[in-house]
């Protein structure tokens, strides 16, 4: 099963599995601190600026045509929100080197450029250049606003947005539009040096290493020369933890808009996440509930109401939410809801069959098991690990999965509290639908 | 069991055709946990009009049954199929495209079962009046899903502006009206003409024995009866070079409009290493003139005309092809207008030896890269073996591309009068 060479120095950690089953070599540098809105929106730019140029390509053009000259490398930046913390991260990966004639000596030339973007961008004086800022705030804007375009990930990220009103984990991903008109150049810099100086870093790579300890080393030294050595500054980090219960009643949200399809979203709260003994079981109650086409969300409002087309539910382990999905009739909205509660209510009656919990254990084994065979999904298991210092791999995960027996999925699923349910409707058949 | 070595991607395909017709192909992958099977037919949402060679008439059958179909195969007489997947650990999944249907799973044990499902559900129809009614209304679901998709709505509307009489131009899905014709005496038609084996194709990609595997799908097929193989007619009407319209336009509850730009391409009809090579040179070309890399690119991003999901993409089959660039713009008239006038400046002066030569390295190391996902690489060589083609030839044809093979082709590919332009833009 896999398993992660790690070599730490100071805050910095650099995760190898050596493997020679991809005829592609990954690589990853995550750089995380807390969710803070003071500074939130400038950390959400920030990886997309960096890719606006570095000292040595300083166009967002030369660092694209060399990538594409390293037979495509893709290099990827973008921004994470992992529970209660932000994530940067620039990603690289490129055909194996032995794979392809002319290719030898290129992982290296992906891992400098990595650090470069990250740590060594191109400036004026002591800021980002302004016609860089300028394209990427613009872009930034409507990187933000593109969200309203998409109906389902609008209504899911409207639903969390509720559900976190006033708490740091209801701040958006890419930040909010109207702090872009203070980000100057200058300011963008100053975030960039703290987030260097502060953040905690992790690199995985995955793929054809040799000599994994050789090059950890070559890659601190790489970092250290880009980054500085201000190991001592560095604060030690949170873990992140699961959400706790919001108290007062039911939260229920409604917006109009002119559509063809009715969004509905339900939130759950657990104060359960993925450094609790019973992060295993939450997630079969889950998948009973509706991570799988034979689950409760998907028989019921789906194949027997025939009410939509998805239905389903998502834990997010970090944060101990549960999230429901579906896109209905609007006019369909209370018999929706409807039923939907009642499965929630028939999982926490223990109205759970004996293949309910057989299917969704083999299920999930099986997401387990191909994660194995997806490079970035096994450094995501470990990550998720890391964030909330919890020391579990696949097997271990396997194997807490297969112990788990009805009696803790039912007892499990009393975790479950309603938080908000957020509907969005048709302009003018609002009538139809009331909270 | 013909054996196929491809020693510089280090593959090595299996392939049999049964004796009821079904052509079967086995990629075994050394070291991956996954196995991911894809059962397909010839048979998509262009297929619309067809006979057999025993009768006289043409049929016509309503919009998206193809894909109703799809849905309907998840039915069966004793519980429905997901839960056949379910208990074997396996993840189910269908899909309809304009020319196949293909039914897969993608599992980690079990395999040898999960292999037999698939072969045995998607061979045992289960249609009911009731069964069939209560689909209605979660395609019903689906297609307003779509109606409220900005990228969706641009794509149809370009297919729509491009093609006047080929069926490529409908909606995979249909549209409520059309679906609500359907019952199940033509899904059985349908079933009958289009679900032969000798239709279609079965393939596996992953961690598994190849000799075992074409045992039990050989052993599977042997102990079932087929009628006779149909033989069946399709018929597509004629469709003139020149495109319908210009430029096609819908409003919609978005924030930024979209745009595309499409070619409707008058070099089909082919088949195998002749098709691919068309694709990947086209796919070059493109990507030279509209990809990241390309001047084109960032002087639009300068310039606030796109953004970064600006894209580009090819598609070619035997009876149609097409190539589109775009995506979200703030002014779709004025990126018209400059992507028009990147394409005739290039076609004045020629492409850049250097840029062609970077866009051609760029998509061998792609290629090599998708290799590492079954479920790409599976679907991938299913749809070339649907076209007479071999994916693996791709790396080859990639290695050869000439700058010289590009020239003519840019001239024939971007004429004006074969040029398109769909547009979403935000209601007032």
């Amino acid at each position: 099963m896999e398993k992660f060479l790690t070599f730490q120095q100071d805050q910095w950690a650099v995760h190898i599995l050596p493997t020679k089953q991809f005829k592609t070599r990954h690589m990853s540098v995550r750089l995380l601190w807390p969710l803070d809105h003071s500074r939130l929106t400038a950390t959400a730019v920030l990886p997309y600026l960096l890719l606006e140029g570095t000292k040595k390509y300083p166009t967002a053009k030369s660092i694209m045509r060399y990538a594409d000259d390293l037979f495509g490398a893709v290099i990827r930046t973008g921004i994470g929100k992992r529970g209660t913390m932000q994530v940067l991260e620039a990603s690289g990966s490129l055909p194996e080197e032995s794979a392809i004639h002319g290719a030898e000596g290129l992982f290296q030339k992906v891992q400098e450029l990595l650090v470069d973007l990250l740590g060594d961008p191109f400036l004026e004086g002591d800021a980002f250049p302004r016609s860089h800022v300028d394209r990427e705030l613009t872009l930034h804007k409507k990187r933000i606003e593109s969200v309203y375009d998409d109906k389902m990930a609008y209504a899911m990220e409207r639903c969390v947005e509720e559900m976190g009103r006033g708490e740091t984990f209801g701040l958006p991903r890419l930040g909010y539009v109207d702090d872009l008109q203070d980000l100057s150049g200058e300011i963008l810099r100053q975030v960039h040096q703290q987030l260097l100086k502060e953040a905690e870093l992790h690199v995985y790579v995955v793929g054809n290493i040799a000599n994994p300890e050789g090059f950890a080393q070559v890659m601190f030294k790489t970092l250290a020369s880009r980054f500085g050595t201000a190991a001592a500054q560095r604060k030690s980090l949170q873990t992140v933890q699961p959400l706790d219960y919001r108290a007062g009643d039911v939260r229920y949200v409604q917006e109009q808009q002119e559509i063809n399809q009715g969004k509905l979203n339900l939130g759950f709260r657990t104060q359960v996440s993925y450094s609790s003994p019973d992060y295993t079981t939450l997630l079969v109650a889950n998948g009973i509930l509706g991570g799988f086409p034979h689950s409760k969300l998907f028989v019921n409002v789906r194949e027997k109401a025939s009410l939509a087309y998805y239905a389903s539910s998502r834990l997010d382990g970090l944060t101990g939410v549960i999230a429901v999905q579906t896109g209905i009739d609007p006019r369909n909205y209370e018999r929706a809801l409807q039923i939907i509660l009642e499965q929630v209510q028939a999982l926490k009656d223990g109205q759970v069959s004996k293949e309910e919990i057989e299917f969704t254990k083999n299920g999930l084994r099986n997401q387990y098991l191909q994660a194995l065979d997806q490079p970035m999904s096994i450094a995501d298991v470990h990550f998720s690990g890391v964030l909330t210092r919890t020391d579990r791999n696949i097997d271990d995960l396997l194997n807490q999965l297969q112990a788990v027996q009805s009696d803790d999925v039912v007892k499990i699923a009393q975790t479950l509290h309603q938080d908000t349910v957020y509907f969005l409707g048709n302009r003018g058949e609002q009538d139809d639908a009331q909270g | 069991m013909h054996k196929v070595e491809y020693p510089h991607l280090s593959e090595v395909l299996y392939q049999e055709t049964l004796a009821c017709g079904l052509n079967v192909f086995l990629l075994p992958k050394a070291g991956f946990q996954q196995v991911f099977a894809i059962f397909t037919t010839r048979y998509g949402s262009i297929d619309s009009v067809f006979k057999t060679k025993s009768e006289k008439q043409y049929t016509t059958v309503p919009e998206g049954i193809a894909h109703f179909l799809e849905h309907k195969m998840f039915e069966a007489e004793d519980g429905d199929v997901f839960s056949q997947f379910a208990r074997f650990g396996a993840s189910a999944n269908a899909f309809t495209s304009f020319d196949q249907t293909s039914y897969l799973f993608s599992g980690t044990e079990n395999v040898h079962e999960n292999i037999r499902t698939l072969l045995d559900f998607v061979q045992q129809p289960y249609f009911t009046d009731e069964n069939v009614e209560k689909e209605k209304g979660i395609i019903g679901q689906e297609i307003r899903m779509y109606e409220d998709n900005p990228e969706t709505r641009v794509f149809y509307g370009l297919l729509q502006a491009m093609y006047g009489q080929h069926p490529v131009r409908l909606d995979i899905a249909g549209s409520v009206e059309s679906i609500a014709e359907i019952d199940k005496e033509i899904l059985y038609r349908c079933y009958e003409t289009f679900y032969h084996p000798s239709n279609m194709v079965f393939l596996v990609v992953g961690g598994f024995d190849p000799d075992i595997v074409m045992n039990l799908i050989r052993t599977n097929q042997a102990d079932k009866s087929f009628d006779p193989a149909p033989d069946i007619e399709r018929f597509y009407a004629e469709e003139p070079v020149p495109v319908v319209s210009a430029q096609s336009t819908v409003h919609l509850n978005v924030k930024e409009p979209r745009c595309l730009i499409g070619w409707k391409d008058a070099r089909i009809g082919l088949t195998g290493k002749a098709l691919i090579q068309q694709e990947v040179l086209t796919g070059v070309l493109l990507d030279t003139l509209f990809g990241r890399s390309s001047d084109l690119y960032h002087e639009l991003i300068d310039d606030k005309l796109i953004d970064q999901q600006f894209s580009w993409e090819y598609e070619l089959t035997p009876g149609y092809g097409y190539s589109v660039v775009g995506g979200n713009s703030s002014d779709p008239e004025q990126l018209v207008a400059r992507v028009r006038q990147a394409v005739d400046k290039v076609l004045a002066e020629g492409l850049n030896e250097q840029e062609f030569e970077r866009s051609r390295k760029k998509a061998i190391g792609r290629f090599m890269s998708s290799l590492d996902f079954p479920g790409y690489v599976g679907r991938s060589l299913t749809s070339y073996i649907l076209k007479d083609a071999d994916l693996f030839d791709t790396l080859n044809i990639l290695e050869s591309l000439q700058l010289d093979d590009a020239t003519g082709r840019l001239a024939e590919h971007f004429r004006v009068e074969q040029q398109s332009v769909s547009i979403v833009l935000p209601k007032a």
